[in-house]
């Protein structure tokens, strides 16, 4: 295992490398953890927990392959090589969801939302104000729409910030968040719900009462205003002053790069 | 002695009637039964419904044909080549209506469905709007004095469309050790008609070797077809990987009504049958090439 605790903070870092960094410091020892299909950043933040301080977190690649041994981070993360050398196929139907529902395990869950609210319910339906007459068709929902409602801890991660994205209401609720906030949530018998969300410029997470949005941190060189800027909604002003985001350490930056994901795939997620 | 099932694509497509339902094992860029999508197309099928887990090129190339008019699935998307432009297109126009489901919801009707039940429970989606839009999904109290549940109306799908490793001509299904989808797991179960393509049909004697490995009886499926590469351009592990050339030339031409139309000229209805598909899309050096799998 690498030096990684004695390692100073990287100087030539970058803003992916940062969000994993954060992302991988919500996993720990006795976590278990899937990612779903587009999610370079949550497979590369469970690696690098893996190889630094929670080596012992559980990792279901795809949603079907145990403790995978990847090559590195392929141009997929719903595709074989990534489940490569895996010691349990978890069958989807039978397995993967009676672990996910059992309520023991996997009660963290890396969600990436096309529109995410001010209280924390995501959207990757449809945009427009007609369910069945959309003015933009999304993906849709797949497991996103389950693992809001059945008690895990959320953590959005977004690498696009911006008020098209982090809006004041959805348009559809298709991930249960705190609904429409304060108590919405536990009133209609959900446990769980968004813990932070992720973005390439701040951490944020919900007020412990109002269940609002509010940023908990900003990343190296980021202002509030910049944030409000970019954000579709009022964020609440802050009581004195931020703190910043940890910035990741010269071995963190250097597994990413030369060991989890050497061909950048990460980077695909940027800039959309 | 069981019945004989083994069969031609023409004939095993032909069991698919305009109007079915038909459930098609995909998993975005994995393992859809594209031999299948792709004749149904050719014997230019009408007013189809899909039901799929993750749907990817088979659904939008299904778009592109004007096959479906509704589609009943957790989620369309081709993941590393984007949104299936075509399906996103029809739904926008109002040509196809979607009935979103959570993957535990599609589990839940489908899983009813094969058992002869009702409804079945799931406590994912609540608080969602997808519950308010959907007949086929209603809040329903615990009897036993718990929290609330969502009741999943049983699907029964009309077909399932299955792509297996082998069989024997009797339709018992061996399926080799990798990722398996609850497309594999449920649907069949459910629907009416059966029809599987494989990558090999073989002697019995190799199915009752590693009998663990069969996950479909014969008198299960209705019609089976030797099918080599019969997912492709999608993957199919062990066999080969999906085909990143042809996914980026059909996002390259779907955008475009001409281009669209030329690409299925050229991979779908042109070719006289699979054989010639699997020339079309490159002959024996391109298979060879998504046979390689670990350098995806």
């Amino acid at each position: 295992m690498s030096d990684w605790q004695n390692s100073p903070p990287a100087e030539d870092w970058t803003i992916d490398e940062l969000m994993i960094a954060r992302l991988a410091a919500c996993f720990a020892d006795g976590d278990q953890a899937c990612n779903g299909m587009a999610s370079f950043v949550p497979v590369s933040a469970f690696w690098l927990a893996r190889l630094t301080h929670a080596p012992e977190l559980v990792w279901l690649a795809g949603a079907v392959g145990l403790e995978p041994r990847p090559d590195r981070v392929p141009a997929s993360t719903l595709e074989a090589p990534l489940w490569r050398d895996s010691i349990m196929y978890v069958e989807q139907y039978g397995d993967f969801w009676t672990i996910a529902l059992n309520g023991r395990w996997l009660t963290k869950f890396c969600v990436g939302s096309a529109q995410l609210d001010r209280f924390g319910n995501g959207n990757n339906s449809i945009i427009g104000a007609d369910y069945h007459a959309p003015r933009v068709r999304l993906p849709g929902t797949a497991g996103l729409g389950d693992m809001g409602s059945i008690g895990k801890a959320l953590y959005y991660w977004n690498p696009n910030h911006n008020p098209r994205s982090l809006v004041e209401n959805v348009d559809f609720i298709s991930c249960a968040g705190y609904l429409g906030g304060g108590t919405e949530r536990a009133d209609a018998g959900l446990e769980g719900g968004p813990e932070l969300v992720i973005t390439n410029l701040c951490v944020m997470d919900f007020h412990p009462e109002t269940r609002h949005m509010q940023v908990a941190s900003l990343h190296p060189g980021v202002t509030f205003e910049q944030v409000q800027e970019a954000t579709g909604f009022e964020l609440p002003t802050p009581e004195g002053q931020l703190s910043t985001t940890a910035i990741p350490t010269v071995e963190q930056v250097r597994l990413i790069r030369e060991v989890i994901d050497p061909d950048d795939m990460r980077r695909r997620e940027f800039g959309g | 002695m069981s019945a004989e099932k083994l069969t031609t694509l023409d004939d095993a497509a032909a069991l698919v009637r305009d109007g079915d339902t038909v459930a098609i094992q995909n998993m975005a860029t994995q393992a859809a039964p594209m031999a299948l999508v792709r004749e149904l197309i050719r014997q230019g099928r009408r007013e189809l419904g899909v039901v799929c887990l993750v749907g990817g090129i088979p659904v939008d190339w299904l778009a592109a044909a004007g096959a479906i008019n509704r589609l009943i699935g957790a989620a369309v998307s081709m993941e590393q080549f984007g949104l299936c432009q075509r399906y996103r297109k029809a739904v926008e126009a109002g040509v196809i209506r979607v009935e979103e489901l959570s993957e535990t919801a599609l589990n839940a009707r489908l899983g009813a469905g094969a058992r002869n039940l009702p409804f079945l429970p799931t406590r994912g989606l609540i608080g969602t709007d997808l519950i308010d839009v959907n007949d086929n999904l209603v809040m329903l109290d615990d009897p036993f004095g718990g929290p609330s549940v969502v009741a999943c109306k049983a699907l029964v799908p009309d077909v399932a469309l299955v792509h297996a490793h082998k069989a024997d001509r009797f339709g018992n299904i061996g399926y080799e050790p990798t990722a398996l989808w609850p497309d594999l797991g449920i649907m069949p179960k459910a629907a009416t008609t059966v029809i599987v393509t494989v990558e090999e049909i073989v002697d019995s004697e190799v199915l009752r070797a590693n009998p663990d490995r069969t996950v479909l009886p014969g008198f299960m499926v209705d019609a089976v077809v030797e099918a080599p590469f019969g997912a492709h351009p999608t993957s199919f592990y062990p066999c080969y990987g999906y085909d990143t050339a042809m996914h980026l030339e059909w996002i390259g031409s779907a955008r475009d009504d001409e281009a669209v139309a030329g690409f299925l000229e050229k991979y779908v209805t042109g070719p006289a049958d699979h054989a010639a598909y699997l020339e079309a899309a490159g002959g024996s050096e391109r298979l060879a090439a998504v046979e390689d799998w670990e350098a995806s």
